[in-house]
């Protein structure tokens, strides 16, 4: 048991890094919901690997990073309903992983990916996730300043020479990537949570990119850590208690940051008093 | 430098054109503010240069134009987006593969906003935004600058400064300029031709003309100052 612990941890040390790397794009450019889309395109994709008897991560990240490029693709024929897309794809996934869950056909305990659980990660599980994630962070680092651009100025990017199309639909591979890694320990429903919620935190801190980045980085990893810490203790689903520490650290901060801007302002007003 | 030749363009690919049967020649060193009413066609005619979009029909011949744009401050702007004004010259940078690591510096002195080299984005004024981002259009050495409406949602005082700015580059770095203008006083005193847009037709000419033509045309009413 302590060996798929350590394996468990050693992922979630990764997916820390990961998920606000691909978080804080997705954020920026308003498609937070496409986190929640993908995650339940990767169930279909679990389902499907399932039935076939093959490695349910693997066949979570071809189907979530198929459906990925769809929402590109369909994205120009929707412009200004982006929403729509989102609506279309969760649907459509949904509707496979409910009908090969619900028939029997998945042959093998889908709540694990649902709810998440570091305790039936596999070996084969850790260095497929491992894989995924090497190739995800070097492909991220490769783009990082057209990735930067795009997000903070689409049109001048384009102007610039930047491919848009090809660098987006790279994107979305990582999107679905990063999915694919997480599910087993995160777990589908609450997979959006890690993407866009220590990015919302980090964004309270009024920071430069980089250092937003960082932000993120780091509540992404304290949100993990309590979260498989208590949820060991109290025998909970590792999703659930990370979803929920998440929101709190966020609270937490938006507090912290509220007192301290009254203090300062408090002292600013104080220093011209005595002038 | 630039010709555009019978140019039209419609949004639907048919008539009516927004741009129809447009010519315009634009020569190395010009200095052309780009006039029209709201809707009349002057940000979609540099969105064609930008080749941000295509022609329905005609063309636009390049003769080795590096093009520097400034963008319309309030248009595309998220004042609440994490980054500071280094990130932003830094990524560009990156972007067009500049080796001089310098040009940062050098281009935010130029733009007289140094000490802001650290701030983000969002805490600037428009004046300071539209300043860094002339530096970011000036840092890949272009030969043709374009500028939409560039003094909009800039106060008086910041409003000479950048057309100093851009005057500076067009008389004493000789880059061509080309800027959609709603502000008509600085267009008349700033540039060296003027290209009024209306009912889909350009028509260029000098600012001391295009004076003579807008007083005319108002009756004697010069209250475009």
């Amino acid at each position: 048991m302590l060996d798929f612990m350590l394996y468990g941890i050693l992922i979630s040390l990764l997916i820390s890094i990961l998920c606000p790397l691909i978080g804080i794009f997705l954020v920026l450019r308003r498609y937070s919901m496409i986190g929640d889309t993908l995650a339940h395109s990767s169930l279909a994709g679990v389902a499907i690997g399932l039935m076939f008897n093959q490695n349910p991560i693997i066949a979570a990240f071809l189907v979530t990073s198929i459906f990925g490029v769809a929402i590109e693709f369909l994205r120009s024929f929707y412009k200004k309903y982006a929403e729509l897309i989102l609506v279309i794809v969760l649907s459509f996934s949904v509707g496979i992983a409910i009908t090969i869950i619900s028939s029997g056909n998945a042959h093998a305990d889908v709540e694990s990916f649902l709810f998440g659980s570091i305790l039936t990660v596999t070996r084969e599980d850790f260095y497929t996730v491992l894989a995924l994630i090497i190739i995800s962070l070097v492909t991220i680092f490769t783009f990082y300043n057209q990735l930067v651009f795009i997000t903070f100025d689409e049109e001048g990017a384009k102007i610039a020479g930047i491919k848009l199309k090809l660098i987006n639909y790279i994107f979305a591979i990582l999107v679905a990537a990063t999915i694919s890694v997480c599910i087993r320990i995160v777990g589908v429903l609450v997979l959006s949570s890690m993407i866009a919620l220590p990015v919302a935190t980090a964004l309270q801190l009024n920071k430069g990119f980089k250092l937003t980045l960082i932000f993120s980085m780091i509540f992404s990893f304290i949100d993990i850590m309590l979260g498989i810490i208590i949820a060991y203790y109290i025998n909970a689903a590792i999703g659930g208690v990370i979803a929920i520490i998440s929101v709190i650290t966020l609270v937490l901060v938006i507090i912290f940051k509220k007192i301290f801007d009254n203090l300062s302002s408090i002292k600013k007003v104080d220093i011209y008093a005595d002038k | 430098m630039i010709e555009v030749k019978n140019l039209c363009f419609s949004y639907t690919n048919k008539p009516p054109f927004i741009l129809y049967n447009v010519n315009l020649n634009i020569n190395k060193g010009d200095y052309i503010s780009i006039l029209g009413d709201n809707g009349s066609g002057k940000s979609t005619f540099i969105k064609l240069i930008l080749k941000l979009l295509a022609p329905t029909s005609g063309e636009i011949i390049y003769n080795s134009a590096k093009i520097g744009y400034v963008p319309q401050r309030f248009e595309n702007l998220n004042t609440q987006f994490p980054i500071t004004v280094f990130e932003i010259l830094e990524c560009y940078r990156k972007t067009l593969k500049l080796k001089d690591k310098d040009c940062i510096a050098k281009y935010l002195e130029f733009v007289k906003m140094s000490s802001f080299k650290n701030a983000l984005i969002g805490t600037l004024s428009g004046g300071q935004c539209q300043k860094i981002f002339i530096a970011r259009a000036l840092m890949g050495d272009p030969d043709l600058l374009i500028l939409d409406e560039p003094s909009s949602g800039v106060d008086y005082q910041s409003q000479n400064e950048i057309y100093a700015l851009i005057k500076n580059v067009n008389r004493n770095k000789n880059i061509t300029v080309i800027s959609v203008e709603h502000n008509l006083k600085a267009a008349i005193e700033n540039s060296t031709l003027i290209y009024h847009i209306c009912e889909g037709h350009g028509h260029l000419c000098k600012p001391e003309d295009y004076i003579k033509e807008f007083i005319a045309a108002n009756e004697g009413d010069n209250g475009y100052a």
